[in-house]
């Protein structure tokens, strides 16, 4: 029989789930939350609550919303015309806080992985496309991870996106900022060479 | 613990915490395996961009005993996949390639013929061009040259010269310039003999010469020959060959 009470044991159980928290890590947090005050362990129950009870993906762009638009959609002071294509809401999040780009978005809430099963059916491609067939967009900016299968996923856009009058583009990629050119891999060093732009 | 160094190719890369991941590797000296690679998906991780599928890195690992996870402590990008970002097809065919490495082939057993060809192929892959007829029959000969020379590495080839079961002469298997090819024999089958497999795939003379010729050298992209054979028959009997073998579709051939 265990020495620690059933409620416990059922927190214990249930931070155990949680990724990178193991057993050992979940217990500190238990009694962690034993600790504190209850008013701020009860604000925590309610934010997990509320996050479940209210977030769904936005109907425009499956960024994460309250309501059925999601705040971006629905600030008028963007930039309307310009879509930048992204696998998850964190990613999206990433580039906000990079404070370089005021448009809109679409959340592909995943990624092209043929070797996982993942086949473009999952995503949510079919509104990206039905999307910029209503017209009024300009550019659609892929911004999918720099891998095999985020370059994948973007190509296959890209190619679902041909012959729509519509700007397609991708963000750079090469050398990083304050990095030593003789120490750089010679496989990123080809892309900063391959994708130079005019001084 | 020893530390061991070779040349390999990231078949897979599973998120394994925030930080952490685990890759599958098909290496040079000690075939399949699956590493720990901690830290690798932090911003200056010592693996660089050497960890995504299809990459050909040099890796440090070390050998953990049982079945725990080897520890990879370094990778440094040799050749990175790049036609991902030109053509689809070229991608989903290397994906295949990996994709059969990693079922073919079992954890620590080393064939470093295999990664040979496994390596020029994915670099053929990427590098093949042409308009999109053209392109296709590059892939389809690639893909069949791999998969051909990767069954007989690996002990599995079809027999494609005389019936398998009762060794008679490949004249009398033909019928009506076909030949039954048996699933179940793994190979053609004469008359009387394909009675008895109830898995039978009806083959052509030049289909059936064409898969013999993939398992040589003279195999070639470039081969005005090789360009003209029934490539989609070929490639239909390998895929079924394929999954007869492992027991189940490759997720891929869906894509291709």
């Amino acid at each position: 029989m265990t020495q620690l009470s059933e409620s416990v044991v059922r927190l214990i159980d249930q931070l155990s789930t949680l990724p990178g928290i193991g057993r050992k890590s979940a217990e500190r947090l238990a009694y962690h939350l034993l600790r504190i005050p209850q008013d701020d362990a009860l604000a925590l129950a309610d934010a997990i609550r509320d996050v479940k009870l209210n977030v769904r993906y936005c109907a425009r762009c499956f960024n994460l919303a309250e309501q059925e638009l999601c705040n971006i959609c629905l600030d008028p002071s963007r930039t309307q015309d310009v879509i930048c294509v992204v696998e998850q809401p964190r990613d999206l999040m990433a580039l906000e806080q990079s404070g370089g780009y005021r448009g809109m978005y679409h959340v592909l809430l995943g990624k092209i992985a043929p070797l996982e099963g993942q086949g473009p059916e999952t995503l949510t491609i079919d509104k990206l496309v039905q999307r910029v067939k209503q017209g009024n967009v300009r550019e659609v900016i892929m911004a999918t991870n720099p891998n095999v299968e985020g370059d994948g996923t973007a190509l296959y856009i890209s190619n679902m996106l041909q012959g729509l009058n519509v700007i397609i583009s991708k963000l750079a990629r090469g050398i990083t900022q304050g990095s030593i050119l003789e120490l750089t891999n010679k496989e990123i060093l080809a892309d900063a060479i391959s994708e130079r732009r005019p001084f | 613990m020893a530390a061991e160094k070779t040349l390999a190719i990231v078949l897979r890369v599973t998120e394994f915490s925030e930080t952490s991941c685990v890759v599958t590797l098909f290496t040079q000296d000690f075939g399949k395996l699956s590493a720990l690679a901690k830290g690798a998906r932090r911003p200056k991780s010592p693996f660089e961009a050497a960890l995504d599928v299809l990459s050909v890195c040099r890796v440090v690992f070390l050998q953990k005993s049982g079945d725990s996870l080897h520890l990879l402590t370094e990778a440094k990008l040799e050749r990175r996949f790049r036609a991902g970002a030109r053509n689809l097809e070229s991608l989903y065919a290397a994906y295949y390639v990996v994709e059969l490495l990693g079922r073919m082939t079992d954890h620590l057993d080393p064939h470093p013929e295999l990664f040979r060809l496994a390596v020029s192929t994915i670099v053929e892959l990427d590098s093949a061009i042409g308009e999109k007829h053209e392109l296709h029959t590059t892939i389809s000969i690639l893909l069949m040259r791999f998969q051909m020379q990767m069954l007989s590495m690996l002990g599995q080839a079809p027999g494609l010269h005389a019936c398998v079961e009762c060794n008679a002469n490949l004249e009398e298997t033909i019928d009506k310039k076909r030949v039954a090819f048996g699933l179940n024999s793994g190979g053609i089958l004469c008359a009387k003999c394909k009675r008895n497999d109830r898995r039978i795939i009806s083959l052509s003379l030049s289909a059936l010469q064409g898969l013999a010729d993939a398992m040589g050298t003279n195999f070639g992209i470039n081969d005005a020959a090789v360009r003209k054979l029934p490539l989609g028959e070929m490639r239909g009997l390998l895929d079924w060959y394929i999954t007869h073998l492992l027991g189940i579709k490759p997720t891929i051939l869906k894509f291709l």
